[in-house]
């Protein structure tokens, strides 16, 4: 695979067509991935035939450069504007915005940047060494794993909220409410519809995010208007001091292997990767208790979680020829369409067009990094537009971008409502974030429950015999029962003085 | 000064901006269709069904002056699209695709439209459900399995989508034609299903063909039937359910329909454009890489098609208690 990645990796940098190519493909993903609505999966949906007449290389290195540059074009709004651009960049606002405000939005989109494509490489790396090894640990991670490590998730969540815990947990059971609003999954009923065709596709994830984090900045800023709140963003220290991205090192590293990991997972996707990540990193960091006022840590962990998830999402493709998450899934009709089928076939008889697929994913990530440096100082003006202007077309960005996701103005209303509710939490001091991984986790864990006890026929067992299942089940019990234990021996020996 | 000399341009110009419309209105009216045409896929941006949609639009498309542009109206099981385009003006200028998701939604869901409110123009293809087992399951053949699952103590668990969903129905009449009792295990579309079965997590499937034709090849998976009138062109060696001595068709079908109420020529004009699209060899080459089966069928041809699918799905849906909606 090695000597075919240089064969091929040569051939296509003196190609100036493959490389104009990759170079179009980057700045579309790019500007795509940061407008909000437009998903990484709507832009490879629309940019898909535009490459029915290319050869299959050509197509890929196209498809690559927009797959991987729109998921670092994601960020950019939510570092900016408070907006994810894409679902894999709902907590990149946490940190990101945050510093934003504080004057350093060029430092965060630095950060975010260089992040992204340690992620990318890291993700790559692992989709080109190991793939058929990650594909068939990923294959163990059935129902009941993801049962219990959403449970783990959600205990870290109840942990991870700055300030009050019992704030953070209401937070976070109104996310799991609203996760269950739509069709169940294992009797086909609708739940908390209100009997409306509205409701019944559920709620959206982008809506929500939109709405919550978005729309209720937009409210804030009309109240805060009059005095003037924001910093003016500098423009100078582009590139965070050499001492300031060492300290990163590891969160970054670690970003990337869960991300990788969990990337390669069917069905798990990068919002979930993302998550867990965050949480993780306020857990290992030293400013955990300082998280969302703009702690690098956190959203450098992320963003290298987000980009990994590319080269692992391309693992269970390339390998079982199954696609894991819409993305990868709309790439492999781009293959079927050039009579190429991706899976174990694929990865034995044609291991050069594997490797081309590899190359075209490293351009597109260096090309990026030469895009995102450039582009990051025009963005960053943008910032420097007078708050009254700013806002409204914030408002607008909000209103289209949950429009657009499923052409459907009842997001529309979701977002809006979610943008009230987040104004309101946030005068309450009630943190939104849990909300939000609450509407993910939320689903996630009541499908994998009830599939897994339908599985093991109303057993609870499966959850014990499982290994994997198993670990996750006691890192949660410990992490809870831990701090108490702790406390009663703090207070043992207290009554012993 | 230079400010006036804008200014009134300006005013000009918004005034011309203003009465074009009119202006246009006002000659004969330009032969349909004259503005572009929004083409509604029921399902996210790319499933099969965004897939299949965008391919026909983009063939239609070299037929046309005019553009089609694609959107994405999902949710709700595929019955936000259809409303969509059911309450769309009758002019033409929304078209749609949809799926076997249309019959069954009518019955599961009271928000969502019946047959009757849409108008169904043209069929383009089907895409028959077929039965997958895990090779290390010992299953050999259709006989095999409707053995062990009627020996077996332990049920066959098999992977397919929620209830009302094709994999599912297909599930259920297998049941009921080979009275055989399976475990029916959930999962949220085709990809999680996929995976299901390829880690193991169930024994069995019944996904279309396409969806594990790599791993039949492969030899991990095995495809024991196809449940449509014909074989396969992707497993050509697979026999069809019929074949095997079971009378079992189904699975999901795709097909482009209009609201109601349009005028008959530009009803006429939408049909003619899309079965000749579908009939042409070039689309259809490009279909068959990306595996769908296409038979293109006039307007006529495919309400009879939706009707007859519609009366072997009411039992099975009735049967599982999903008939919730309208009764027949």
């Amino acid at each position: 695979m090695i000597t075919e990645f240089f064969s091929i990796a040569s051939a296509v940098a003196t190609d100036p067509y493959l490389l104009g190519l990759s170079a179009l493909g980057t700045i579309l993903g790019i500007l795509m991935g940061c407008l909000p609505g437009i998903s990484s999966t709507m832009a490879l949906a629309i940019l898909l035939p535009v490459t029915y007449a290319m050869s299959p290389l050509a197509a890929m290195v196209f498809l690559m450069a927009v797959f991987s540059a729109s998921v670092f074009g994601g960020s950019i709004s939510a570092i900016l504007i408070n907006i994810p651009g894409t679902p894999g960049a709902i907590v990149t606002q946490l940190e990101g915005y945050a510093m934003t405000k504080d004057g350093r939005a060029s430092e965060a989109l630095t950060y975010s940047l260089f992040s992204s494509t340690i992620g990318g490489i890291v993700g790559l790396i692992i989709l080109m060494l190991v793939a058929p090894l990650v594909a068939k640990a990923a294959m163990q991670f059935r129902s009941p794993e993801f049962a219990m490590t959403t449970v783990f998730g959600l205990t870290m969540l109840a942990y991870s909220t700055p300030g009050s815990t019992f704030r953070g947990i209401l937070s976070g059971v109104i996310g799991l409410l609203c996760g269950m609003v739509g069709f169940d999954l294992v009797t086909d009923v609708p739940r908390f519809d209100f009997g409306t065709s509205a409701l019944q596709s559920g709620i959206g994830l982008v809506p929500l995010t939109v709405g919550l984090f978005g729309l209720a900045e937009v409210f804030r800023g009309i109240e805060g208007g009059v005095k003037g709140a924001r910093k003016t963003p500098k423009l100078g220290t582009l590139v965070p001091s050499f001492e300031k991205v060492r300290r990163l090192w590891k969160t970054i590293l670690r970003g990337s292997a869960l991300g990788a990991i969990i990337g390669a997972i069917p069905a798990a996707g990068s919002a979930i990767a993302v998550a867990v990540s965050y949480a993780q990193e306020q857990r290992f960091s030293k400013r955990g208790n300082k998280f969302g006022t703009g702690v690098p840590e956190g959203l450098a962990g992320p963003e290298a979680a987000n980009n990994a998830c590319v080269g692992g999402a391309l693992v269970p493709l390339m390998t079982l020829g199954i696609p894991g998450d819409t993305m990868t899934a709309v790439l492999m009709g781009a293959l079927l369409i050039h009579g190429l089928r991706p899976g174990p076939m694929l990865f034995a008889e044609r291991p050069d067009f594997v490797a081309s697929v590899y190359v075209a994913l490293f351009l597109a990530l260096l090309l990026t990094v030469v895009f995102g440096f450039l582009l990051v100082r025009h963005f960053v003006r943008l910032m420097r537009t007078p708050d009254h202007i700013l806002l409204v077309i914030i408002a607008m960005l909000c209103v289209v971008g949950s429009f657009a996701i499923r052409n459907n103005i009842t997001d529309v209303y979701i977002m809006i409502a979610f943008g009230v509710i987040g104004y309101v939490m946030n005068r309450l001091d009630i943190p939104v974030a849990p909300l939000a991984f609450g509407l993910i986790l939320g689903p996630i864990l009541e499908e994998n429950l009830r599939r897994s006890l339908i599985i093991s026929d109303g057993s609870w067992l499966v959850f014990i015999e499982r290994p994997i299942a198993l670990t996750m089940l006691v890192l949660s019990v410990s992490a809870l029962v831990f701090p108490l234990l702790q406390r009663a021996k703090i207070l043992a020996s207290n009554l012993k003085r | 000064m230079a400010f006036n000399i804008n200014y009134r341009r300006l005013v000009i110009a918004a005034v011309i901006i203003i009465l074009s419309p009119v202006a246009c209105n006002n000659g004969t009216e330009a032969p349909f269709p004259s503005n572009p045409i929004t083409f509604v896929v029921n399902w996210p941006a790319g499933g099969g069904m965004d897939r299949a949609g965008r391919l026909v639009a983009e063939y239609a498309r070299k037929r046309l002056d005019v553009p089609i542009a694609v959107i994405n109206v999902s949710g709700a099981g595929g019955a936000t699209g259809v409303r969509h385009v059911a309450e769309s003006d009758p002019d033409g200028y929304t078209v749609g695709i949809l799926g076997a998701s249309l019959v069954a939604s009518q019955y599961i869901n009271p928000n969502a439209n019946s047959v009757d409110d849409i108008d169904i123009i043209s069929f383009i293809g089907p895409d028959p459900a077929a039965l997958q087992v895990r090779s290390d399951s010992g299953i050999n053949s259709l006989e095999d399995y409707v053995q062990r699952a009627q020996s077996d103590p332990t049920p066959i668990k098999n992977g397919n989508d929620a209830p009302g969903g094709v994999s599912h129905i297909a599930a259920t009449l297998l049941q009921r034609l080979t009275n055989i009792e399976l475990t029916l295990v959930p999962y949220r579309g085709y990809a999680p299903t996929v995976a299901a079965i390829v880690s193991g997590e169930v024994q069995s499937s019944t996904l279309p063909v396409h969806q594990l034709i790599d791993q039949h090849e492969a030899g991990d998976i095995k495809i024991l039937g196809v449940m449509s009138e014909e074989r396969h062109f992707m497993a050509p060696d697979v026999l069809t359910f019929k074949e095997q001595g079971i009378d079992l068709v189904t699975g999901d079908w795709r097909a482009i329909y209009l609201p109601n109420n349009i005028p008959e020529d530009r009803h006429a004009f939408l049909e003619t454009l899309f079965f000749e699209t579908i009939s042409d060899p070039e689309f259809q080459e490009a279909a068959r890489q990306l595996s769908f089966f296409i038979t293109p069928m006039m307007a006529e041809e495919t309400k009879q098609f939706v009707e007859d699918f519609d009366r072997s799905l009411y039992p099975v849906l009735l049967e599982n208690g999903l008939v919730k909606a309208r009764q027949k």
